[in-house]
């Protein structure tokens, strides 16, 4: 449903991302992985349109996204949580979570739209009536998350959604997207820690100074050195 | 007593007139964080064209109670001109502020001889109309009714433009989209229709402003200047962004001015611009303004 091939995409006048091949089916879960400034966020910001890429093709359920802008990318089906959750502070939670329903019309209605990402982060029902500005960090993840879900997308793309979060609420999160990848939705998801990877990942690509190092499953991953070195090195430098 | 409420009437009559603009001003930085010089134009224009309006409107015999209602549709249909001037505005949304003072600025200047070549420089008045209503007794003070209309109109506008923001899907959508565009974008939002809505919104507020006045002044080529000068003390004394700002900014200005016209006519503009740098030392991001980092 999304393939991405020899993705090229310059900032500022640097290579931030030098040919990337990426591929997701409908129900997969894929990860993207990768240390910070690797090229992850990058990544997503093409797919939805924010950025245009110098070389390279993404297409999306037979249509070519490059060159489309953000909102026709969104209308088409692609639901996006971005890393800094970006709630509106100036909206109610509730209201965060049914705009997405006025912007493209799908075959289910709008209130179950809603009720759908209220089953995924039960929580959030306690706060419907809560401006955006009085969330906790993890609070307002999952109004981001809850969001792109209400759009009722084909692909879900979820940047880095443990990031900067407390270790408690991190299971949340996980519970939530569990229930939406049960729910046969596509997910693309970025992550820099492979300790936070869920172990229900399909498949998952590496990413390296804009590059795709590996792609496999999460198994053969951690038989790779070379890709472990990579995305675990990290890990250690975040516990020191 | 009668002075006392003289300038009370007189000054809430102009504030009325003041919000409009400057509801129209903030609506528009709000979302698309353009500072529009050119809110002075569309107050003017909405003037000249109101007077071509009741002039077209009594030549085919409207009875003369129409013409309240005739400047306000006058207001609104001029106000369209809102949506090709966006056209132009949208080449530097993105671009550094100096850029957006420039081309609204260039654009007062070039209204100004639009309306040179349409109208003439001879300032057009309206009197006959701002008797069509009579005079009302306001507590031992004789006052036009149509002030204390255009006074009811000014805040009938402002409790549809809160409830429009606040309560409808168009209205949370316009709010989204000012706080954080990008995302608005990612979740199906086409910015740049809503930024075209709001901007002729923004118009509308100035153009029906700017109508509703002339019964009481003329209009004249000074006017667009004029009245930036004055709305840019109520955004500045209110604070930018904010609608209750316009709102309080748009009182203490159309009060001061009322005041001054009657205590010493000289001192109207420099007993505004007192209070702006008085608010500017005290709380520079303005009586209701969110301080800018």
């Amino acid at each position: 449903m999304l393939s991405i091939s020899g993705l090229k995409v310059d900032i500022a006048g640097s290579r931030i991302l030098s040919g990337i091949d990426l591929a997701v089916e409908p129900g997969e879960l894929v990860c993207l992985i990768g240390r910070n400034g690797a090229g992850k966020t990058t990544t997503f910001r093409s797919i939805m349109g924010y950025r245009k890429p110098v070389a390279g093709s993404i297409r999306f359920a037979g249509k070519e996204l490059i060159g489309r802008a953000p909102h026709e990318i969104a209308q088409m089906g692609v639901g996006f949580s971005p890393e800094e959750s970006e709630v509106y502070a100036d909206l109610t939670v509730a209201e965060n979570l049914e705009l997405p329903t006025w912007t493209r019309r799908s075959k289910m209605s709008e209130k179950d739209r809603v009720e759908r990402s209220l089953t995924v982060f039960p929580k959030l029902r306690q706060y419907l009536h809560r401006g955006g500005a009085q969330l906790s960090g993890g609070e307002r993840k999952m109004v981001s998350v809850a969001r792109a879900l209400a759009l009722d997308p084909s692909l879900l793309l979820l940047d880095e959604p443990f990031e900067g979060l407390s270790p408690a609420i991190i299971p949340v999160i996980s519970e939530g997207i569990a229930s939406i990848r049960a729910m046969g939705q596509a997910v693309l998801m970025a992550e820099s820690n492979v300790h936070h990877l869920p172990d229900y990942v399909d498949r998952l690509y590496v990413l390296e100074r804009g590059e795709m190092i590996f792609s496999g499953t999460l198994a053969e991953a951690y038989r790779d050195k070379a890709v472990m070195r990579v995305i675990a090195g990290e890990v250690e430098l975040e516990h020191t | 007593m009668t002075v006392f409420l003289d300038v009370l009437l007189g000054g809430v009559f102009h504030a009325a007139i003041l919000f409009l603009v400057a509801a129209g001003l903030q609506l528009v930085f709000g979302v698309q964080k353009v500072i529009n010089l050119a809110c002075g134009s569309f107050y003017a224009l909405g003037a000249y064209f109101g007077i071509t309006a009741v002039g077209l409107a009594s030549a085919a015999g409207f009875p003369a109670w129409t013409v309240l209602p005739v400047l306000i549709l006058a207001g609104l249909a001029i106000g369209l001109v809102g949506l090709p001037v966006e056209r132009i505005l949208r080449t530097v949304y993105r671009r550094d502020e100096s850029y957006q003072l420039l081309l609204t600025f260039g654009l007062l200047l070039m209204f100004q001889d639009v309306f040179r070549f349409f109208w003439g420089a001879t300032p057009r008045t309206l009197d006959n109309a701002y008797l069509a209503y009579g005079t009302a007794e306001f507590m031992g003070l004789r006052v036009p009714t149509y002030n204390l209309l255009v006074i009811a109109a000014s805040i009938a506008i402002a409790v549809a433009l809160g409830a429009f923001l606040q309560k409808t899907r168009t209205g949370r959508i316009i709010r989204a989209t000012a706080e954080n565009r990008d995302m608005s974008e990612g979740l199906g939002v086409n910015s740049s229709r809503v930024f075209a809505a709001v901007f002729t919104v923004g118009c509308m507020l100035g153009t029906v402003g700017g109508a509703l006045v002339v019964p009481a002044s003329a209009s004249s080529l000074e006017m667009a200047v004029e009245l930036v000068v004055e709305a840019f003390a109520v955004v500045v004394i209110g604070g930018l962004g904010s609608m209750r700002g316009a709102l309080a900014g748009a009182l203490i200005v159309g009060l001061i001015r009322a005041a001054a016209i009657m205590v010493l006519p000289e001192a109207e503009i420099l007993s505004i611009y007192l209070v702006v740098i008085a608010v500017l030392i005290l709380r520079p991001a303005g009586l209701f303004g969110k301080a800018m980092a």
